[in-house]
């Protein structure tokens, strides 16, 4: 559907972007490029700067220091409205004063006059959106007479009604219930598709981030962490940020000798880029252990603390000796006799795949 | 409770009853008493512009105050409650200096040919002096509240600043705006100390309404106090009545409560 | 800093710094003609004379009598506002009983009625010719053109100012405190003293604040029902008038700068409480 009536989608350009509110260090040295079309996500804590980052982008809160380039032209010279970009807020900041049509067609009658279409262009273009956003029928309703779900989707064509060079989404599920979410998330992807628009949206959901974009900006403390794939940054995190922050891993201190170090019962490589001597850490993910009935004692004993057998996989909660907390691990159903893991149960497990950094 | 009653509800409903037992032709013949229409069109008609200059005046000073960061930005703020502080009767007085002949400010205007003491001007000038706070101070908390993403987001769609202002800040300012000019209006229209002095008093001229009620009272002409009590009081409610209408329909209409 | 920035969350979206600038100096301009100018004028008025003439106008019979019973009609107008308006707002706040929106309003009403028309009712209540009028004749009461119709009338016109400051906050803070006393074993009495008063004490204090300046500074309703006999009936802001009309302009304003060091003062505290105590005064704020 030819909702954008665009040239080709741009690319961006981020250089060396710096900002500080007082001491506070919000963006410290950002680089990066959005190839055109890409559906980016920006991914962090909160205050890892990733929200302040969005805005630079968009003009709303200029960066002190850097450069932001769309295709080839200076961003940083260019005014709000010359820059083009469609916003999407996180609380929607939908006009309530005005009825979901008005909020569509707002961003063309603020046009000069000579750049505005005509009232019946405008007219047909707002609705075209309408059915776009599957909000049919619903123009003369006020913001506060819809659901979180419908004001979002308002948002959405109010940002596009104005012919956007990109999309910037500011945590765009965050105020919707789980439900929801989910529904709205499919649609976004369906929206990227058609559009074809470069589009950055910033969440704190690794979940979110890892299912819908094309790839994934990882931020702490206004710095990149990693940028990548979503299978590049789950399979391959950079640091020890990154592993913990997507999510559900299994810390241990390891000693890194000679290329190798010990993890969770396995013998694990090392990079070189980690140190080839000294202390460490290793991250291991629940589906990356298996556990060993093996009565020779190969692998760390653990004794099962709880097992909860649904779905394809098992989740089996584990307390190690000498270690604060259990563990968590899953295990394929059919790969373990139930009778076998049972609570008060000593198994042995052992890692089959490991992150290992150098500690500090 | 039994307190209240007294000292408010009963007293209240003496002037209706008083009013009342009048009878309508004698009612009717004392407020069409020339004096007694023109202090009332000066009451309201001047309350009315005093309420009007406030409710354009007050935005810029509630906007300046709470968006703009200055040096004394706190004592600004302080000064504006002076009208609510300054007891009524000092107020008028010192009106009445300032704007006199040979006044701080009344000098410079007589030189440019206006005059100040003792004309409608000077009521509307103290009627406006008091009504300030009124505006400034039921727009203060709205303007602070309101969401910054929704000036941003008019911004990211295109629009200018002046845009933004006339197309989503006034809209959504509206029915506090009606709120503050509501009360300027109903203080102005009731008050007494501040604009005596500065008014001067003329009859036919500038003699404003609770003047009159005085001056009947001190005649012991007490059904022309009370009528003109009375019609003061219906008036004044029938003019909160729109007033409140009003806003309901703006508020309903822009989403925003004031 | 620069001398002029907008907040720290609208930077990005601001009006330019020439019309910054230019709105700021506009309202400082009116505010400085409408507001400061008027109060410079009394104490510049006041002591036009000389210091000495200031203080001789302000020792005279009258004036000092005219001060004293100022201090008296708010030394009982404020503490009976103060048991009025614990009384009301307690009993709105607490307790769910009909009309209650409608004594809410009823309290407003004195904001709303002219100071001129309270005075009115009053005369108009106890005057000669008033309901109980000959009653009160008959038993050799005077109350109007008396001190006890100064402060009837000053009750009246500043019954709001501490109840309005209570009602929304007793409210907001809800029952639950008290309740806590209660099912401890404190008694009522005792609850009220050791649980709500100290929960409300700022916005109380507050109000009385309010409430001294408008009732040591009425003028429209005291005006009608006062007599201005002097030396007897005759209050501050009454004792100004008269002045002013007999020309003797150098007393008038210092009497009248007398009331406008009482309107600093309450000024200079009730912003020192707002910067001090600022959320919980601000459930009571907005009209």
């Amino acid at each position: 559907m030819d909702v954008t009536e665009k040239s080709a989608p741009i690319r961006i350009d981020v250089k060396d972007l710096r900002k500080s509110f007082g001491a506070f260090a919000a963006l410290d040295g950002v680089s990066f490029t959005v190839q055109p079309g890409e559906l980016l996500a920006l991914l962090g804590p909160s205050g890892s700067g990733k929200t302040t980052l969005l805005r630079a982008i968009a003009g709303l809160s200029p960066a002190e220091q850097g450069t932001i380039h769309f295709n080839d032209e200076d961003a940083t010279t260019l005014s709000l409205r010359e820059r083009r970009v469609g916003f999407v807020f996180q609380h929607y900041a939908l006009f309530r004063h005005m009825t979901v049509f008005d909020n569509i067609a707002f961003g063309l009658r603020v046009r000069p006059r000579r750049e505005r279409p005509a009232e019946s262009e405008i007219t047909q273009r707002a609705r075209r959106l309408l059915e776009f956003v599957q909000l049919g029928g619903l123009e003369k309703r006020f913001p506060a007479q819809l659901s979180g779900g419908q004001r979002q989707r308002v948002a959405l064509a109010r940002a596009l009604a104005i012919e956007p060079n990109l999309l910037l989404l500011d945590e765009p599920f965050g105020a919707l219930d789980a439900k929801v979410r989910k529904e709205l998330r499919a649609w976004l992807k369906d929206v990227h598709r058609e559009t074809g628009l470069t589009t950055l949206f910033v969440t704190h959901d690794q979940e979110e981030a890892l299912e819908l974009a094309d790839r994934v900006v990882i931020m702490r403390n206004g710095r990149i962490e990693q940028i990548g794939t979503p299978s590049e940054v789950y399979e391959e995190p950079a640091t020890p940020f990154v592993c913990e922050f997507l999510g559900n891993v299994s810390k241990f201190d390891c000693t890194i000798r000679d290329g190798e170090a010990e993890v969770a019962g396995s013998l694990f490589p090392v990079g070189e880029e980690n140190g080839l001597n000294g202390p460490g850490v290793a991250y291991v993910r629940p589906h990356e252990f298996e556990i060993v009935i093996d009565e020779h004692g190969e692998g760390l004993p653990a004794t099962v603390k709880s097992v909860r057998p649904f779905g394809p996989t098992v989740s089996v909660e584990l307390v190690l000796a000498g270690r604060d907390g259990p563990i968590e691990i899953a295990v394929p159903r059919e790969l373990i006799g139930l009778g076998d893991v049972q609570p008060h149960r000593v198994v042995h497990i052992r890692a089959t795949a490991a992150r290992i950094f150098a500690a500090g | 409770m039994f307190w209240l009653g007294l000292i408010v509800l009963i007293p209240l409903a003496g002037i209706f009853t008083r009013a009342a037992s009048l009878g309508l032709s004698d009612f009717f013949t004392i407020l069409v008493d020339p004096r007694i229409l023109e202090a009332l069109k000066l009451s309201f008609g001047g309350a009315l512009i005093g309420a009007l200059i406030n409710t354009l005046v007050g935005p810029v000073v509630a906007w300046v105050l709470v968006r703009y960061e200055f040096y004394g930005r706190g004592i600004v703020d302080a000064v504006i409650d002076l009208p609510f502080a300054l007891p009524t009767a000092v107020a008028g007085l010192a009106l009445a200096a300032l704007y006199a002949p040979n006044g701080w400010l009344g000098a410079p205007l007589a030189d440019a040919g206006i005059k100040v003491l003792f004309t409608p001007l000077g009521v509307i000038i103290a009627l406006t002096f008091i009504g300030l706070p009124f505006v400034v101070r039921t727009l203060q908390p709205v303007l602070a509240d309101l969401e910054p993403e929704i000036e941003e987001a008019a911004a990211t769609l295109g629009a200018s600043r002046w845009q933004t202002i006339r197309k989503i800040l006034l809209p959504a300012l509206l029915p506090t705006l009606l709120t503050g000019f509501a009360l300027a209006f109903a203080r102005a229209v009731g008050e007494y100390g501040s604009v005596i002095f500065i008014a001067g008093n003329l009859p036919y001229k500038s003699e404003i309404a609770p003047l009159l009620i005085i001056i009947k009272l001190e005649e012991f002409n007490y059904p022309a106090a009370t009528a003109i009590a009375a019609i003061m009081l219906v008036m004044s409610f029938l003019i909160l009545l729109i007033v409140n209408l009003l806003q309901g329909w703006a508020r309903r209409r822009t989403g925003y409560a004031g | 800093m620069q001398f002029i920035s907008t907040s720290p969350r609208l930077a990005n979206v601001s009006e330019p710094l020439t019309v910054r600038f230019l709105l700021l100096g506009l309202t400082l301009v009116y505010l400085l003609a409408m507001l400061v100018l008027p109060l410079g004028v009394i104490f510049v008025e006041a002591f036009r004379k000389g210091y000495e003439t200031y203080a001789a106008s302000l020792l005279t019979d009258d004036s000092i009598a005219a001060i004293q019973l100022t201090l008296l009609v708010a030394a009982i107008a404020v503490p009976a506002n103060v048991v009025f308006g614990l009384a009301a707002s307690w009993s709105i706040a607490k307790y769910d009983f009909k009309g209650k929106s409608f004594l809410i309003t009823l309290i407003d009403l004195p904001f709303s009625v002219s100071p001129v028309v309270a005075g009115l009712i009053y005369v108009l209540m106890f005057g000669a010719q008033g309901y109980l009028g000959p009653y009160l004749q008959a038993h050799h009461i005077q109350i109007i053109f008396a001190v006890p119709g100064i402060v009837l009338a000053t009750i009246f016109v500043t019954f709001p100012f501490v109840a309005r400051q209570l009602i929304p906050l007793m409210q907001a803070q809800g029952s639950d405190d008290e309740e806590a006393a209660l099912s401890l074993g404190a008694s009522g009495l005792r609850t009220f003293f050791s649980v709500t008063l100290p929960n409300v004490r700022w916005a109380l204090l507050y109000g009385v604040l309010l409430c001294n300046a408008r009732a040591m500074g009425e003028f429209g309703a005291v005006s009608i029902v006062s007599g201005h006999i002097r030396g007897k009936t005759n209050t501050m802001p009454l004792h100004v008038e008269i002045l002013y009309n007999e020309y003797n302009f150098v007393a008038a304003f210092a009497v009248a700068s007398l009331l406008a060091f009482l309107a600093l003062v309450t000024l200079g505290l009730k912003s020192a409480l707002e910067w001090r105590y600022g959320g919980e005064l601000a459930v009571s704020r907005g009209h």
